[in-house]
């Protein structure tokens, strides 16, 4: 495999190493705790699934803030995808003749990348700050997601479509789909990032605009087009998630921008821009959902839960400063 | 006789209620070296950016070979022949070499990917021919010494194939050592036919290089002389007016 | 082309709305029709809360009076200037349905300075002279517990609980308690969960549900779980883990659990009739807004807070809906029978309600 082109300090892959020793830290300390229960087979599966949907959004992310951008509307967009999907297929829902699922669904991708594509539009074009454009968006369409049914839930949803979320009847070769998603996913996101010349070019972006923009790059096209797959990736975990609740809540998602850019960064991502890593914003959604789902399983309650999570990513955060500090 | 390699008819640049360019007339042949000089504010960098495509103009033409260049975009004036070197050099410091040499311009494998080999090699191939010798195809470009990373920066110009090459400051960066370099760097570039407009506070190196001089004062193209009319002396007198 | 203020097109400005604002006043402060009743909505995320709405705007709107609205959007602060705001627009009453009951002390502060009456609508606010108008929810938590309990009279029970910051979830549970605590005490039922949800989160019920089952080796004999949008993310759980048929329970008879029910997934829901609630509010706030003492209110009776305060309340009688009487809520126009019966095959196996084809 070609050496990267990146450099940032530390290295990707020192990071990636990094994170695979910490989330075996993490599981062999949540062992011990748990009688080992935490590394049973059902726990490890039941891990996989639910971090799918942040680990897929998290892969869109690393594009985002490594252009230097930020998408805090992820959790929204997610919310009301999935609320449009279920919408459109579910027999109580938005049609008098509802859609097949297949339809459903892609109509549901459309909309979602559509709606990365405005919020980049905003970005790029307008030279609205990310932070602004995308906060906006959070609003818009957490509220919109509500609108689609009046707050109602929509259920139930098509027995194949369900399927996706995992579950028995959603498995291949015994990997539950969320995972084969994710990791078709990451894999994808991560030869964009690495391997293409838009991947490339929003590495320049990020690591230095003017240079980009001297160079002969289209700073603004690469700059929407990051944003539309954020919300293409959105909707893709707009899907496992409303597959897997098998109905449509207008609150999901709620603040699950805030678990997806904390992966990025944790995967190394820097939020300065020009540095990131898809397999480790991967890791770092694992590592997360690893600290979550192992607090349940040892019965934390949910306030100290939230406690611990918070004390942690300072840690890790501060860690990886000091690393990169040590590094230049 | 053919066209000049870059040719400027009453080129005028004004914002912010200052003209910065008053209609400046200069042409540059393939193979001619053209020292610009001036005071700060005399509009020299605004000339370039004007050349790299980093401004738009409000008056006036540019010929490159003959051809007309509207210099849009970054993009367009590469593709109109002219490549800048930029004072800060516009590289990528958390890409390496070869990267920056590509910037913009990569090369793509049949499969749409990215062909790393082939920019490999053919980045190897220019920085032996700009420098032998030139080992760091992978290191980051901030590691590497001020004179190193021009050689990048000029690598990537000579990529796109360019007629003009605007260098702006070229010396701003480098220690003595290094300076010979830049001019012996030019001498060999102005062999191989490029026109070069070459802007500079370097008074030194801008007559050791320069077929020509040409003198900004406060937007205007008041003076230009050939090398052999002007000494450092005569050369200040004109700049200060 | 802009509009540029000048000095006489402000005057004109100034003067219409102060004509605007003086021209429609009305001298009768006791008809109703000048009566205005704000109400602060915690939130819309459950579907039951646009049913009450509806109800209490029209029931509002046959007496002629007036509503304004706001919603906190599970919000604290907003609700605190959400309440504040509503005051400086004149609401005669204040209907609260209390994000956050401990933090609103200030905003009642200012509504007894305007010698505006509060009522806490749904859920309590233990403050002294605020009328408490609710369903019995310790009677909910009963309500389900018995259910599960006449489902699974032994065996490995889950608790999943709502928000800990509202207090119907304390109130709820201790009434789930009130039933199931002797069993507990003998050893009959054994708690294997127990786990607030932050928001009622239907998603974090799901994860809360996986882990429980994961720790119990996949043995849980029911879930006395305390609302439906929860109870869509324990079955969807239990669903996946093969469970499915394991008693659940829930409150606010969503469509969704309504045909879990149907379907032999959830066993029992609560249903508290909001278009009574809203109803009911709508009824007192004006009887307040007129000056009606509140014990003079029909039906109303002292009410001990967990505090020993005592305030005036009303408290409306929730209804347990089982696979048996569903038709209660198909009949009452609350559900449609396509949303509840969906998916359920005609026949004798199915719930007396979805018996016949339609």
């Amino acid at each position: 495999m070609p050496r990267s082109a990146v450099v940032g300090a530390p290295s990707p892959r020192t990071r990636v190493r990094a994170m695979l020793v910490a989330l075996a830290a993490l599981w062999l300390a949540l062992a011990l705790l748990s009688g080992g229960l935490f590394l049973s087979p059902r726990n490890l599966v039941n891990l996989a699934v639910q971090a799918s949907a942040v680990a897929v959004m998290a892969c869109g992310m690393v594009l985002v803030i490594t252009a230097r951008q930020i998408d805090l509307s992820v959790g929204s967009v997610l919310g009301f995808t999935g609320m449009v999907i279920a919408a459109l297929q579910a027999e109580d829902g938005l049609l008098a003749a509802p859609l097949p699922w297949p339809v459903a669904l892609l109509a549901g991708l459309a909309l979602a990348t559509a709606i990365g594509a405005w919020h980049g539009a905003w970005v790029a074009y307008a030279r609205l700050p990310s932070f602004v454009a995308t906060l906006a968006g959070l609003l818009i369409f957490r509220g919109a997601a509500w609108l689609v049914s009046d707050g109602r839930t929509l259920a139930p949803l098509a027995e194949d479509y369900v399927r996706i979320g995992g579950g028995p009847s959603g498995t291949i070769a015994g990997v539950p789909l969320p995972v084969l998603v994710l990791v078709a996913t990451a894999l994808g996101v991560h030869v964009l990032a690495t391997r293409t010349r838009f991947g490339r070019h929003v590495f320049a972006i990020g690591g230095s605009p003017r240079a980009a923009e001297l160079a002969g790059i289209d700073v603004r096209g690469v700059t929407l087009r990051a944003f539309a797959l954020s919300g293409a990736l959105a909707g893709v975990a707009a899907v496992l998630t409303t597959a897997r609740l098998g109905a449509g809540t207008n609150s999901m998602g709620m603040q699950a921008e805030l678990a997806v850019i904390a992966a990025a960064v944790l995967g190394g991502t820097s939020l300065a821009g020009g540095s990131g890593s898809v397999a480790g914003a991967v890791l770092g959604a694992l590592w997360m959902q690893s600290l979550e789902n192992g607090m349940v399983l040892l019965d934390v309650t949910s306030a100290l839960r939230q406690v611990i999570i918070g004390l942690v990513l300072l840690a890790a955060v501060a860690a990886d400063a000091r690393a990169r500090k040590s590094a230049t | 006789m053919s066209a000049p390699a870059l040719e400027l008819a009453g080129v005028t640049v004004r914002f912010g209620g200052v003209t910065a360019v008053d209609s400046v007339d200069l042409s540059i042949g393939a193979g001619e070296v053209v020292a610009l000089v001036g005071h700060n504010g005399a509009g020299k960098t605004t000339l370039v950016e004007l050349l790299s495509g980093a401004l738009a103009r409000d008056a006036g033409e540019i010929h490159v070979n003959g051809r007309a260049a509207a210099l849009r975009s970054p993009r367009d004036a590469q593709l109109a022949g002219l490549a800048t070197l930029h004072q800060h050099l516009a590289l990528a410091d958390n890409l390496d070499v070869v990267a920056n040499v590509f910037l913009g311009h990569e090369l793509r494998a049949r499969s749409g990917l990215l062909d790393e080999r082939a920019m490999e090699d053919e980045a190897r191939a220019l920085l032996e021919r700009l420098a032998p010798g030139f080992a760091a195809l992978r290191e980051p470009v901030s590691q590497l010494s001020g004179g190193q990373r021009q050689l990048v920066a000029i690598a990537r110009a000579l990529r796109l194939h360019a007629k003009v090459l605007l260098l702006d400051e070229p010396t701003a960066a480098l220690g003595p050592g290094e300076r010979g370099r830049v001019v012996e760097l030019v001498a060999r570039l102005a062999a191989e036919q490029l026109a070069i407009l070459l802007v500079s506070h370097d008074l030194e190196t801008a007559l050791a290089v320069a077929h020509r001089v040409a003198v900004m004062r406060r937007g205007r193209l008041v003076a230009v002389r050939s090398r052999e009319e002007l000494d450092a002396a005569s050369l200040s007198a004109l700049i200060v007016g | 082309m802009c509009w540029s203020p000048s000095p006489t097109r402000a005057r004109a400005l100034l003067a219409a709305l102060l004509a605007a604002i003086a021209l429609p006043s009305s001298p009768a402060a006791a008809r109703d029709e000048s009566i205005v009743v704000g109400v602060s909505w915690s939130h819309f995320q459950e579907e039951r809360w646009k049913i009450d709405e509806a109800s209490l705007v029209a029931a509002l709107k046959e007496s002629g009076a007036r509503y304004l609205s706001a919603d906190a959007q599970s919000s604290a602060e907003k609700q605190l200037a959400d309440i504040e705001n509503l005051v400086t627009r004149g609401a005669d009453a204040l209907v609260l349905v209390a994000h956050d009951p401990d933090t609103l002390g200030p905003a009642l502060a200012s509504a007894r300075a305007a010698r505006i009456p509060v009522i806490a609508y749904d859920r309590l606010i233990d403050a002294p002279g605020v009328f408490y108008l609710s369903f019995d929810n310790r009677r909910v938590g009963r309500i389900q517990a018995e259910a599960i309990l006449a489902a699974a009279p032994r065996g490995r029970f889950a608790f999943i609980k709502g928000s800990p910051q509202d207090p119907n979830t304390e109130f709820v549970h201790a009434g789930q308690l009130d039933v199931l605590r002797p069993a507990i005490a003998d050893g009959r039922v054994q708690v294997v969960g127990d786990q607030y949800v932050d928001g009622w989160l239907p998603e974090v019920a799901q994860r809360v549900m996986e882990q429980i089952l994961t720790r119990s080796g996949g043995r849980v004999d029911a879930v006395v779980c305390s609302n439906d949008g929860m109870a869509g993310g324990v079955a969807a759980a239990l669903g996946a883990a093969g469970l499915s048929g394991v008693p659940v329970s829930g409150q606010d008879g969503d469509r969704a659990a309504l045909n879990r029910i149907a379907l032999g997934r959830q066993t029992v829901t609560v249903w508290k009739d909001s278009r009574q609630l809203g109803r009911a509010a709508a009824e007192v706030s004006l009887a307040l807004a007129r000056g009606t003492r509140p014990d003079q209110i029909a039906g109303a009776t002292p009410y001990t807070t967990p505090t020993g305060k005592r305030v005036p309340a009303l408290l409306l009688e929730p209804l347990a809906i089982t696979r048996a009487n569903l038709g209660r809520v198909i009949e009452a126009g609350w559900a449609p029978r396509a949303s509840v019966c969906r998916g359920v095959e005609p026949g004798p196996e199915a719930p007396a309600a979805c018996r016949d084809p339609q």
